[in-house]
């Protein structure tokens, strides 16, 4: 029951918080006279929401930028496991590939999006390829600080119980590197969104990025705000999703703790 | 406590700014007029009659401090919408599209006479006339702006639809894209991407969209209330720019070598390219009188961009316009 009553007051602050912020947007560009094309009002963009949605144009770049994200989400988290496992397991291998990971990340990411459009093409390959080379590193670094954390007694007890290499990954690796693999996942997936984005901003005829384009091209500024909007949402779905996922796949750590 | 009221402070401080726009946002100097002018697109050759300009002194004889800001055209048009900037250089197509938005700005100087877009193959692609695009992959940086529109109106003259082939945003990698033959056409800027393929050796068959209809180009944007309110500005601005232009088109390899201090890296570029990249672009300045727009082009424009659906309703197009500081 007082739980109950602790979540009705967090969801009314959260609604509060919300229309309190759309007041003082309305204020600001009612009082501050500011033109339409530079910072529109809330009502503006609200009105333009409803014409992307009623035409069906925001569902459309949604679901592409949903899909891109999606798929690059997937490759740069496979990619960065398996990486990370080879990574955390061998200092050869980390001796050999962590210069050129950490290097890596150093380049910006609106750099190289250009030449991915080169390279494979304008269609929705270089978006889930940027996307994914964004995902890649917090997902990869948490793996392997996740894998190194792992206890040395509970290697010891795994090889006493005569467990095969299988049985200690699936048994003792992966349930204790999850929670911090799930913490990088966190951060991944909100970043799959941007890269996505960065892709379509260099090049495409469809996705939000490319639709965010449009309207500064048409300075509908209150298309932009739709556009931005949405992609917020979207990487907010996705850190949601990735909670529940954090929640159903470390309730045994709660039920332990309990 | 005292760390919050500081950042409150600044977080003022930096939104009154950001809405501070009755002086056009110029600081001005004490005997001379600060304007930042928005150009568009990165330092280039292309921009040799402004950079002349400042440096034989034309803005400073009328009492103009140039500074170039080489940000976004869109943006660039807004703040001048916005008055929060005196003058912008923009592709023609943005002037009757920003009104139509509601965006305040007018066009006070043709800088280039022709249409400068240019849709480029390589010869075995046997692109010769616009109705030979019909099957063809046909890459673009996006799908707004002078390449796009340029396009279109192309299309549009010869009666060809979106759907007679395949259009593909590729960012500003065109080059890349045709010379990989990743696209097998490429829409560009006659002054830069043919150039510059044809100097890595690519026999080309470039149309010029300029061929087929005449349409308004690059110039000088400022807005209605500096119009109003401080003409003898324009009229400066304008006066000093066109000299750049007649500067060049006499003196070109001059002009190229001013280039050098404003554009980096010019010297470890292959600089006869660069160089037929100027002489290119100055054949496309040739307006007679200098700074002239052709109303029939500004016809066209707006027709154009209403077929398009990129303007969603006609403008007066006399306030879009004026050849009163064409000399």
């Amino acid at each position: 029951m007082k739980d109950i009553g602790l979540r009705i007051r967090k969801i009314g602050f959260l609604i509060i918080s919300l229309l309190g912020g759309l007041l003082l947007w309305q204020l600001f560009t009612t009082f501050s006279q500011i033109p339409s094309f530079i910072f529109p009002k809330p009502i503006e963009v609200w009105q333009r929401l409803i014409i992307v949605i009623q035409d069906g144009s925001l569902l459309k770049h949604s679901l592409i930028t949903l899909q891109e994200v999606l798929f690059g989400l997937l490759l740069g988290l496979v990619a960065a496991i398996i990486t990370g496992y080879f990574l955390a397991k061998s200092s050869f291998v980390e001796r050999v590939l962590a210069p050129y990971i950490v290097a890596s990340q150093s380049i910006p990411i609106v750099a190289i999006a250009p030449l991915l459009v080169i390279w494979l093409g304008p269609g929705i390959l270089s978006k889930i390829l940027t996307s994914a080379l964004i995902v890649f590193f917090p997902v990869l670094v948490n793996t392997v600080v996740g894998l190194k954390s792992v206890p040395r007694e509970l290697y010891d007890l795994m090889r006493s119980l005569q467990a095969t290499p299988w049985q200690r990954i699936i048994k003792l690796e992966i349930p204790a590197a999850m929670p911090v693999f799930l913490g990088g996942l966190r951060i991944g997936a909100t970043l799959s969104v941007i890269g996505a984005v960065v892709g379509e901003f260099v090049g495409a005829d469809k996705g939000l990025g490319f639709l965010v384009n449009v309207g500064r091209g048409l300075y509908d500024t209150a298309l932009v705000f739709v556009a931005v909007l949405t992609i917020v949402l979207l990487s907010l779905g996705l850190y949601a999703s990735v909670i529940f996922l954090e929640n159903h796949l470390l309730s045994w750590q709660k039920r332990n703790g309990d | 406590m005292r760390r919050k009221i500081l950042f409150m402070v600044l977080l003022i401080i930096l939104v009154t700014s950001a809405c501070a726009g009755a002086d056009g946002g110029n600081v001005r100097s004490d005997d001379l007029t600060h304007i930042r002018l928005p150009m568009g697109y990165i330092p280039n050759v292309q921009y040799a009659p402004f950079y002349a300009a400042v440096e034989k002194g034309f803005f400073e004889e009328v009492g103009i401090e140039l500074e170039f800001d080489y940000s976004y055209e869109t943006d660039g048009v807004a703040l001048v919408g916005a008055n929060e900037l005196y003058f912008s250089v923009v592709s023609g197509e943005q002037v009757p599209i920003a009104r139509a938005e509601g965006l305040p700005i007018v066009y006070v100087m043709a800088w280039y006479e022709k249409y400068p877009i240019a849709i480029v193959a390589k010869t075995e692609q046997n692109v010769k006339t616009p109705l030979d695009l019909v099957g063809k992959r046909v890459a673009l940086p996006v799908f707004f702006g002078a390449n796009y529109v340029g396009l279109r109106a192309l299309m549009g003259e010869v009666g060809l639809e979106e759907g007679d082939m395949t259009l593909e945003s590729v960012g500003y990698t065109q080059v890349e894209v045709l010379a990989t033959d990743s696209s097998e056409v490429i829409v560009g800027y006659s002054a830069n991407e043919p150039v510059q393929l044809q100097a890595q050796g690519y026999d080309l068959d470039v149309i010029l969209v300029s061929d087929y209809l005449e349409l308004v180009s690059n110039g000088l944007i400022t807005n209605e209330t500096t119009l109003a309110d401080n003409p003898e500005l324009v009229e400066r601005m304008v006066s000093a720019t066109l000299k750049g232009i007649q500067y060049t088109v006499e003196n070109p390899e001059e002009a190229f070598q001013i280039c050098f201090k404003y554009v980096e890296g010019l010297e470890d570029a292959d600089q006869e390219v660069q160089f037929d990249v100027l002489k290119a672009s100055i054949d496309l300045y040739q307006t007679d009188p200098y700074g002239y727009s052709h109303p029939e082009a500004w016809e066209n424009m707006q027709r154009v961009l209403l077929e398009m659906g990129l303007m969603k309703k006609e403008i007066d197009l006399e306030d879009t316009y004026t050849n009163d500081f064409s000399k």
